[in-house]
């Protein structure tokens, strides 16, 4: 089966501490200003003192139609053929239309190389067999990223045991973050 | 989302519409409108490549790597209204560079005249509409493929093209009026006129429609909408665009249909709700733009 | 007549070109686009000092972004360190570092690093400096330390270091002049928390088991924002496996939105909850009573004092309804010996914040979850690796007492401890004898002594200060000289042992700018004072071979490790129930106390209430920022920008403001403006406000002026029996700016 990257977020695990998007900037060289990925906060809802607030972590969603991808002019932003949404950095003129045309926000304008830029899934570092930055430091294990089609990895196996949610499904863009919002006591082992 | 697309957008959202509307502007006179509407066939083939030369330059000083634009012409991504949107432009401005060309009087074409020069203005006459109304429009689809709450409504690219053909109008009784050299007639200038009122009563249609549907539309949409309303866009979009750029003109272009107008005022007026309608094209572009970019989905 | 340098010479954001170090050396372009002047790499651009070799290499080190000290693992790139990582071996850490130890390579490239030594070229404060040489510079200090020696005697001389891997150094060097004047800042932070615990186990922090434990309470512990990385992350574990979790806070922090139950206490009144706990597990005998026979003393008398403490007294007190006092405390109980009321961290809040500690110890003695799993942890001291120590003469006795009042104003305060505030307020009195100098290493008494106005005039009154840091802190800004330190990543400092392990801090790259290591610092310092034979070392390497001594390890193959494991090394648990007081049992009635004529068992001691209009003063921590260190820090800043006063929904609506509107705080002492940050996640008599901010160091570039400074409204208040000083005491006003 064709290999489809992807992340598992756990948001109970998340305490929105940021160690992902610090991470991130220094994995990616990613221009102050800018950031490539980040934890939302539902804000402190319901009545003081009966109230509670989740966290919510993102980056690019990878979608199965990403709207970027058909956006692009020039054919630089792509989907590979293992899921991932990259930029080829020398088709890229820098019109922005991709960033715009992002539901979730999650492109920008790099002001120093003057491309489209957003998360790449830490390419480099999946060469190496590493896992993104993000996942890696996170202190909480509530990021998970892996291929979505092997069972045997430790994102198909969380989506197998716990209901999952994803982001602006009606736009039909098909992203492949999945969120978790239920206690997860013990992350399977995996790939 | 903070913003991406900025007034360089905006401007070129707006010269492209201008340019549009011009052209077409002078097509339907050339075609129909006879020995009486020469001056506004030509007021219009010498306007239209301008604005878009214009937004061009403004479109490549915004790209974050401007000397790579040449790779919008190396291919054509079918999904991408920006790539045949762009392939689209590039013929337009330079058919439209020859359309003003052939528009010049005989001792000023210094690449030469040939006989069959009517023989092309005619043929470009009938056939810029179409592409015309392609430049117009496909600014709206470029909007509505970026998947944005505001920038979904799918009466956008007619609004654009409304808006673009208002505009053209508008900026031929403008110049017209304004030159001493070719100045508009009582008779043109009140076709004008009529055509210009008549589209400012479809845009106001067509944006009371597109803010209805938007405000039964999801709770995104809606609350896209509600910053025009009463949000933080109201006063550019009830003064600037509502009152200045479309009930004012109007009234003045009412007037002067119906020759309440003293014949002293007539100019001033004509050039000053021309002007206003130039205005609130423009806001129409800055408002869709920059509303629809603040405005992001819930999640 | 030398260059005379403003902050801004030193720190100049002017770089017209975007070439740096790295993109040098790794051909990057200059940017496309519109060539307007772009703001300078986060890389340092002095790169004169740095030989790129090529190619990858990673260096093992700890972190320094905050005490907890984690593993880190470095990737240098081409001379460049381009990531740092979690050390998987460093039980502090287990393989993660939070986003300040990500952040450290701005720590390090920061634009705002000291990079040679300043002495003032103007009046003190006026940030006017000239360069000088590292000869002139310790010339001068040791100069300035020797005459004050000469003139008023070595007491006059003040020495400061906040909590770090040389600090055993500096200790040596303070011993050796003969001051007894040492300043940790202890008493704005753990004071309550380990004398409370010294009294009962002996023991200042014992350590908690998470991993077992079944029942945990948190009172103000905010482990999500407070990071302790290992710590933190077992906290996650626990709340994910569900574990009962209780949070005691008057705010709702990040760690009680992820806890079973928050319970929104009245500030001050903590103690209340856990006597009535006490109360109700003595009324329905739910304590271990053969561990209370067999290791306490002092029940009896507990008995007797916690009568009056009933769920229903107390819920008028602490404004927890009784029911779940009551509740709480059967269901604490039956979880025991795997129960923890956890002994806290920051304890200066209030006076009585030694008795919730107390009350808290003693609440663990009664579940006997002493030493077993998933209770507390017997002090780990024992159980820990030894280093070899340096061989020096013997101090000489130090003349003079201690201007912080220990133990002559606080006897029952630790001399380790100390009163920070006290040393402060007694340099300003000039009593009970005028202080003359101060050297400070690693620490910033001006943002974080309350009242911070009077810590800037304790600072212009004295003869002679001299502060080592790596970047301008606002103490620096007020110094003779500033002796520049390399930054952690830069550096040597002392092997830290940790039960079987000896870890190494070691320099990632070779220092940046002409900076030192506080282990030379000193050791120079020490040399010029013509007391080198206190630190017996030639440099760093030699000092860690003699660390190393007792161990079959070279230095250069820990270098490479990063750690050595001591072979057949044995944790040593039977002296875990010989309890380090006097009675040898954990002390429910503690013996000290009752020998000062006070009540010897925990009791309760009515806290302050703001009047009308006023409210409770709290502040605390972000998992961005540690202390006042890290509000320059330009990563840090991304993720965390400003500090806000959090005001509850009613409070904002009665002044009209929303969020981001500016409001003015003003307590006894001072004012500061502040953007306001509207909620129903506090209690609507309190505002909380993130501390460190509110810079007035120009040096800082980016936290200059940045949001508002916690110090500048704190009263100083100190409880007398642990010296902690009790900052919630201090009430303010709120009003729209």
């Amino acid at each position: 089966m064709a290999v489809r990257m992807g992340f598992v977020i756990i948001t109970s695990r998340c305490i929105d501490c940021d160690a992902c998007m610090v991470a991130c900037r220094a994995e990616n060289d990613v221009p102050i200003g800018r950031t490539r990925n980040w934890v939302k906060s539902s804000g402190v809802q319901g009545q003081f003192p009966k109230v509670r607030e989740v966290f919510q972590p993102g980056n690019c969603m990878h979608c199965e139609h990403p709207p970027c991808v058909a956006a692009c002019p020039t054919g630089a932003s792509q989907k590979r053929a293992d899921g991932i949404v990259i930029v080829e950095n020398s088709k890229c003129i820098g019109c922005k239309y991709c960033v715009v045309a992002c539901p979730y926000d999650a492109r920008f304008a790099n002001p120093e190389t003057g491309k489209a830029d957003k998360c790449t899934f830490c390419l480099q570092r999946l060469e190496q067999g590493l896992e993104p930055a993000c996942v890696q430091t996170c202190l909480g294990k509530s990021r998970h990223a892996g291929d979505l089609n092997d069972p045997d990895s430790k994102v198909s196996k969380l989506i197998a045991k716990y209901p999952t949610r994803v982001l602006l499904k009606q736009l039909g863009t098909g992203p492949n973050i999945y969120y978790i919002d239920e206690a997860v006591p013990e992350i399977p082992e995996g790939k | 989302m903070e913003l991406t697309w900025a007034l360089m957008i905006v401007i070129y959202l707006f010269t492209a519409g201008l340019s549009a509307g011009t052209m077409i502007t002078s097509n339907l006179a050339f075609l129909y409108g006879g020995k009486d509407f020469e001056r506004v066939g030509r007021w219009g083939a010498y306007i239209s490549p301008f604005p878009i030369s214009l937004g061009l330059g403004v479109l490549l000083l915004d790209l974050g790597s401007p000397f790579n634009f040449y790779r919008l012409f190396l291919t054509l991504q079918t999904r991408s209204p920006m790539s045949y949107g762009s392939w689209a432009i590039l013929f337009f401005t330079g058919l439209s560079a020859v359309y003003l060309y052939l528009w010049l009087p005989e001792k000023h074409q210094i690449i030469g005249h040939l006989k069959s020069s009517e023989e092309w203005k005619k043929w470009l006459a009938k056939s810029m509409p179409f592409l015309s109304v392609g430049v117009a429009s496909y600014t709206g689809l470029l909007l509505n493929a970026a998947v944005r709450p505001l920038w979904n409504a799918p009466l956008l690219p007619v609004l654009f093209l409304v808006s673009a053909l208002s505009t053209g109008v508008a900026s031929v009784i403008l110049i017209a009026t304004l030159s001493p050299w070719q100045r508009v007639r009582h008779k043109e200038l009140h076709a004008l006129t009529k055509a210009d009122a008549i589209l400012i009563i479809l845009e106001c249609l067509i944006i009371l429609i597109m803010i209805v549907m938007g405000r039964l539309n999801s709770v995104s949409v809606s609350m896209a909408f509600g910053s025009l309303l009463s949000g933080r866009y109201a006063w550019i979009f009830w003064f600037l665009i509502v009152g200045l750029g479309l009930i004012l003109p109007f009234s003045l272009e009412l007037m002067e249909i119906k020759d309440r107008v003293p014949v002293k005022w007539a100019l001033p007026v004509a050039a000053g709700s021309s002007f206003l309608v130039l205005f609130g094209g423009f806001f129409v572009r800055y408002i869709i733009t920059y509303a629809g970019q603040t405005n992001g989905w819930l999640h | 007549m030398s260059k005379v340098y403003t902050w801004d010479h030193l720190f100049s954001r002017r770089q017209f070109i975007k070439g740096t170090v790295a993109t040098a050396a790794l051909g990057v372009s200059v940017s496309a686009g519109i060539g307007l002047l772009t703001p300078e790499a986060s890389l340092g651009t002095n790169s004169s000092t740095q030989t790129p070799a090529m190619g990858i290499k990673y260096v093992t080190t700890i972190c320094e972004q905050c005490v907890w000290r984690c593993g880190v693992i470095a990737k240098v790139e081409n001379g460049v360190v381009k990531k740092l990582e979690g050390n998987p071996n460093h039980p502090h850490n287990l393989g993660k570092l939070c986003p300040r130890g990500n952040a450290g390579i701005e720590t390090m490239y920061s634009p705002d690093r000291i990079k040679f030594p300043l002495i003032r070229a103007g009046a003190r404060g006026s940030g006017l400096w000239r360069k000088a040489s590292w000869d002139e510079a310790l010339s001068y200090t040791t100069e300035q330390m020797k005459k004050i020696k000469d003139k008023y005697g070595a007491k006059a001389m003040m020495f400061n270091s906040t909590d770090n891997l040389s600090q055993p150094f500096f200790e040596i060097l303070l011993k050796a002049y003969g001051t007894p004047n040492y300043g940790t800042q202890r008493s704005l932070c753990f004071n309550a928390m380990t004398t409370g615990f010294l009294y009962t186990y002996g023991t200042p922090q014992p350590g908690t088991d998470f991993s077992h434990c079944k029942y945990m309470i948190f009172t103000g512990r905010n482990l999500a924002e407070g990071i302790s990385n290992n710590e933190t992350q077992e906290m996650i574990e626990m709340v994910a496996k569900g574990v009962k979790v209780v949070v005691l806070d008057p705010r709702f922090s990040k760690t009680a939105s992820k806890a079973t139950e928050w319970l929104p206490v009245r500030p001050g009144t903590d103690s209340a909850f856990f006597l009535a706990m006490i109360n109700v597990i003595v009324v329905e005998k739910l304590y271990d009573e053969t561990f209370v026979k067999k290791y306490t003393q002092g029940f009896g008398d507990l008995v007797t004092e916690v009568k009056v403490y009933t769920p229903e007294w107390a819920e008028k007190k602490c404004e927890i309804a009784a029911t779940t006092i009551q509740r709480i405390a059967r269901d604490f109980a039956a979880a025991a010996p795997a129960a923890i009321a956890h002994p806290n961290w920051r304890t200066s809040n209030f006076v009585n914040s030694f008795q919730t500690e107390r009350a808290i110890a003693v609440l663990n003695a009664l579940m006997g979850n002493w030493s077993q799993p998933g209770g507390l942890i017997p002090d780990q001291e024992l159980s820990t690796a030894k280093l070899g120590v340096l061989s020096h003469p013997p101090f000489p006795l130090a003349q003079g007492i201690r201007l912080d009042g220990v133990p002559w104003q606080y006897p029952m305060v630790p001399l380790a401890y100390g009163v920070i505030q006290t040393m402060r307020d007694n340099i300003l009195s000039g009593q009970p004898y005028e202080a003359k100098g101060w050297l400070i290493s690693r620490q910033n008494p001006v943002l974080s002594i309350p009242e911070r106005q009077k810590t800037i005039n304790a600072l212009m009154k004295l003869d002679f200060v001299a502060v080592i840091d790596i970047q301008a802190s606002d103490t620096a800004y007020y110094a003779d000289v500033i002796l520049p330190e390399s930054s952690y990543l830069e550096r040597y400092d002392g092997l830290v042992p940790i039960k079987n392990k000896i870890f190494i801090r070691q320099p990632v790259i070779k220092p940046l700018y002409d900076t030192k290591s506080s282990l030379m610092i000193y050791k120079e310092l020490a040399d010029k004072l013509g007391l080198g034979e206190f630190l017996p070392y030639k440099d760093e390497l030699d000092l860690l071979s003699q660390q190393l001594k007792p161990f079959p390890v070279s230095l250069e193959d820990l270098k490479r490790a990063g750690h050595y494991e001591v072979e057949n090394f044995e944790e040593d648990h039977s002296k875990d129930f010989e309890f380090q007081t006097s009675s040898g049992k954990i002390e429910i009635s503690s013996n000290i106390m009752a020998q000062m004529g006070k009540k010897a068992v925990p009791t309760w001691n009515e806290p302050p209430r703001p009047e009308k209009d006023r409210y409770y003063l709290l502040t605390g921590k972000t998992a961005q920022h540690t202390q006042m260190f890290t509000q320059n820090n330009r990563w840090l800043l991304e993720v965390f920008p400003v500090n806000r006063a959090w005001l509850h929904t009613s409070v904002a609506k009665k002044i009209g403001v929303n969020t981001d509107d500016e409001v003015v705080l003003e307590s006894e002492v001072g004012k500061v403006t502040i953007k306001a940050y509207v909620t129903e996640g506090i209690r609507p008599d309190c505002i909380f406000m993130v501390g460190g901010f509110g810079h007035v160091s120009k040096g800082l570039k980016s936290a200059y002026g940045l949001g508002a400074s916690d110090s500048a409204l704190h009263k100083t208040v100190t409880d007398p029996i642990s010296g902690g000083s009790s900052l919630s005491e201090t009430f303010v006003t709120v009003s729209k700016a």
